[in-house]
């Protein structure tokens, strides 16, 4: 047996295991160290820096001291650091190259602290803080429904806009000016009064007396046919120029209305697009709270996009049933069973971390984080609790990032009982809300890289300031500080990185109404010199043609007696004419009865 | 590595038992054929170190076996994946991931059970051929090569003097 084995290979072995835990032991913090900086700062975008990284024996484990890890938007600012964290790890996994924290605590965690030096990586300082800034200056102004700066005067609204009132009284001006030439051709034809009387004349003169013979007749008949055909001509002449002032009247008439209405409608666009009535205060609710809650949910994405990548690498496919890329296939893969206690190849059990915010302390604890959340079987768990915060009685995040399978499934739950809020700058007008006490109630869930969010938030005792110097600034500051509670719910749905954002708020009705209120006088004011400005160009255009409005109104019934007249006239005529005849015919035969009358009495006579 | 090629010319050549040649082949084709930081393959480092087989030759064949390896390792992994995924073992490998041991030996990862499977079978064969070959080396070849002139111009090079000095 002796002659099979080595004894100095033996002793080697054991030399060169011994010597590589050595080296392990001693070279495991500062090779940590390394990582953690090297591949933090490729996650952080920023400076990631340890002060020290030690590896600890009993239990295996390391201990951090000192981590900051740098905004990468803000380079003089971390993101956050920590005075200390302690890793234990699992020993057995670890010979398998699987780092699985049994616990990590994390004391002193605090954001937003500033830095000396900047934390910008080398090759990533531009401009780009500077430029995102200057893009952001006036946002508020863009949105706004009206400029904060002082309201246009009715003069300058006037000159900028195209007024209906100037295009209507324009086309009842040229309309006018088309008619009056035709009235006044038609008119032209129209007999005058001496011409009537004339007719007249000549009809009494043709009428009067009896027919002396039939030639007589018959030539008092030709010369009234004559003359019938003269007043037939000017009867249509009047007819013609009636028609003229009939269409005249009809067209000016609807330019007149619409000439009039037309400064009526010029004012109320003016109103809905300078939003001077009530209207103006239906979104103010984005406008007041959009930046405040966009501020929120950018900071909630930027920690979920910079979390999200980590919770899946794909490379998780638990029971062997998901393709291998062909490349991949060469380095083979772990096929995990079913067990009580899965190695993924990170894993974090557990977390504790404190953390210091300007509200007070937060406590956060996480469990089963890993990218292999399949390999796991459980979701991760992330909650927050902040109970011993100065200005909430209670505050519970409540994070389940479930990527165990596709789509993945993400869900926030957010309560907050009695906040006592403090100085929120307000997007709009340099207003501030001073103080209010608010529950939130919120719900988000991201599946699929679909949002969809609800929040409801119960604003009470609230109290807003504003040290705005213009005139918006001023109403909207004492149409707010006449509320005193409100309700505000936000939704926010679509796509993760741009979601359609709804803030709806009691408020808008409510701020509609106080606001209205406090703008009513200057609207109102405004809107009468509006009015008075549109009656003084609507005057300049029915002023100058009111006499010939009213000229034509008076025509029109003079046209109107003249027809009546020749009318009469004409009718009249063949009245007398025929009569005459009649009466004339009844005579004679009345006559001739009483001459036979007189005839038979007399032969009667004679015979008795 | 010169030193090591000298030293197996040095093993083929001298009265080294074949089997401690060959046994020290088939072992590297163990280590070549899985990924090399496995902790089978400690176990394979302690018995090339402790056992008396030629250590040089342990090395010469690891490096060339992961010649070959670098084109066998898809088909190991596949022959993994589907030991691993076979229904019938399904109740083995469960009860054997249930025991930090043998995952510690990281049996469930599809290169490391197809390599040691296939290096496990060609172990005896790798065994039984090297043998064969050791001994017509010894029997036939080294005089005839010997006789060859590109042997006789080797002979003249430096890597025979130091070959010379490592057989004195």
């Amino acid at each position: 047996m002796k002659q099979w084995i080595r004894w100095s290979g033996l002793i080697s072995f054991v030399v060169i295991t011994a010597l590589l835990a050595v080296f392990f032991i001693i070279a495991a913090g500062p090779l940590a160290k390394m990582a953690i900086e090297s591949v933090g700062s490729d996650i952080a975008g920023a400076k990631v820096e340890a002060g020290s990284v030690s590896l600890t024996l009993n239990p295996i484990g390391f201990e951090i001291e000192h981590l900051t890890v740098a905004d990468a938007e803000q380079p003089m600012q971390n993101l956050l650091q920590f005075s200390r964290a302690t890793a234990e790890l699992e020993f057995v996994p670890l010979l398998l190259g699987k780092a699985i924290i049994r616990e990590l605590s994390v004391d002193g965690l605090e954001f937003d602290t500033a830095r000396e030096t900047s934390g910008a990586l080398e090759e990533e300082i531009s401009e780009e803080t500077v430029a995102a800034d200057d893009s952001d200056s006036g946002t508020d102004q863009d949105k706004l429904p009206f400029s904060v700066t002082e309201l246009p005067s009715a003069q300058e609204i006037l000159a900028r806009e195209p007024l209906q009132t100037e295009s209507a009284g324009d086309a009842f001006e040229q309309s006018y000016k088309q008619h009056k030439a035709d009235i006044d051709e038609a008119v032209k034809k129209v007999p005058d009064s001496e011409a009537l009387a004339s007719y007249e004349d000549e009809l009494n003169r043709i009428l009067s007396g009896r027919f002396d013979s039939l030639e007589d007749f018959k030539a008092r008949k030709k010369e009234l046919d004559a003359l019938k055909e003269r007043m037939k001509a000017d009867r249509d002449a009047v007819k013609a120029a009636q028609r003229a002032v009939t269409d005249a009247r009809e067209d000016l008439g609807d330019k007149l209305t619409a000439l009039k209405n037309a400064p009526g409608d010029d004012l109320s666009r003016i109103k809905n697009k300078y939003q001077l009535n009530a209207q103006g205060a239906a979104n103010l609710t984005a406008l007041l709270f959009g930046s405040e809650a966009g501020e929120w949910a950018g900071q909630a994405l930027y920690w979920y996009e910079k979390v999200e990548p980590y919770l899946s690498s794909g490379n998780d496919d638990a029971e062997g049933d998901t393709p291998q890329e062909p490349e991949r296939i060469r380095d083979g893969r772990f096929v995990h069973f079913p067990t009580d206690d899965p190695w993924p190849e990170f894993l974090l059990r557990k977390a504790r971390l404190t953390a210091s915010v300007p509200a007070g302390e937060l406590l956060i604890s996480m469990e089963d984080l890993t990218h292999q959340p399949a390999v796991l079987g459980r979701p991760a768990h992330i909650l927050l609790n902040g109970s011993g915060l100065h200005d909430v009685q209670d505050l519970s995040v409540d994070i389940v990032l479930d990527h165990r399978k596709k789509p993945a499934n993400d869900t926030l739950t957010l309560t907050a009982k009695d906040w006592h809020l403090k100085g929120m700058n307000l997007g709009l007008g340099g207003t501030e809300l001073d103080s209010a006490m608010v529950q939130v109630q919120g719900l988000a869930v991201v599946s699929g890289g679909k949002l969809s969010a609800q929040s409801d938030m119960q604003f009470g005792q609230t109290r807003f300031t504003g040290e705005g110097k213009t005139l918006f600034a001023k109403e909207l500051t004492r149409a707010l500080q006449s509320i005193n509670q409100f309700d505000v719910n936000a939704k926010a749905s679509g796509g993760l990185k741009s979601p359609q954002v709804e803030l709806g708020s009691d408020l808008d009705s409510r701020l509609s109404e106080a606001f209205n209120q406090r703008l009513n006088e200057k609207q109102r004011e405004l809107e009468q010199k509006l009015q008075a400005r549109l009656q003084e160009k609507l005057q300049s255009y029915t002023g100058e043609y009111a006499d010939e409005l009213a000229q034509l109104n008076a025509m029109d019934g003079s046209l109107n007696d003249k027809l009546n007249s020749l009318q009469a006239m004409n009718e009249r005529k063949l009245e007398d004419y025929e009569a005459q005849k009649k009466r004339e015919a009844e005579e004679k035969a009345a006559a001739k009865r009483e001459q036979l009358k007189d005839k038979a009495k007399d032969k009667l006579k004679s015979l008795f | 590595m010169l030193d090591t090629l000298a030293k197996l010319l040095k093993a083929l050549n001298s009265e080294s038992a074949p089997g401690q040649i060959a046994v020290a082949f088939s072992l590297s084709l163990i280590v070549a054929m899985t990924p090399t930081f496995s902790v089978h393959n400690l176990f394979i480092l302690l018995l090339a170190l402790v056992l008396r087989i030629n250590f040089s030759a342990f090395i010469v064949g690891f490096a060339g076996f992961s010649l070959i390896a670098w084109f066998t390792d898809p088909y190991a992994a596949r022959l993994g994946e589907s030991l691993l995924t076979n229904p019938g073992l399904q109740d083995t490998w469960t009860a054997l991931y249930q025991n930090d041991f043998w995952r510690l030996t990281a049996f469930n990862h599809s290169l490391v059970l197809g390599g040691l499977v296939i290096s496990l079978l060609a172990f005896v064969p790798v065994f039984l051929l090297t043998r064969v070959l050791i001994n017509l080396y010894r029997q036939r070849v080294i005089s005839w090569v010997n006789r060859l002139r590109v042997v006789q111009v080797v002979k003249a090079s430096k890597f025979y003097s130091l070959y010379q000095s490592l057989a004195e």
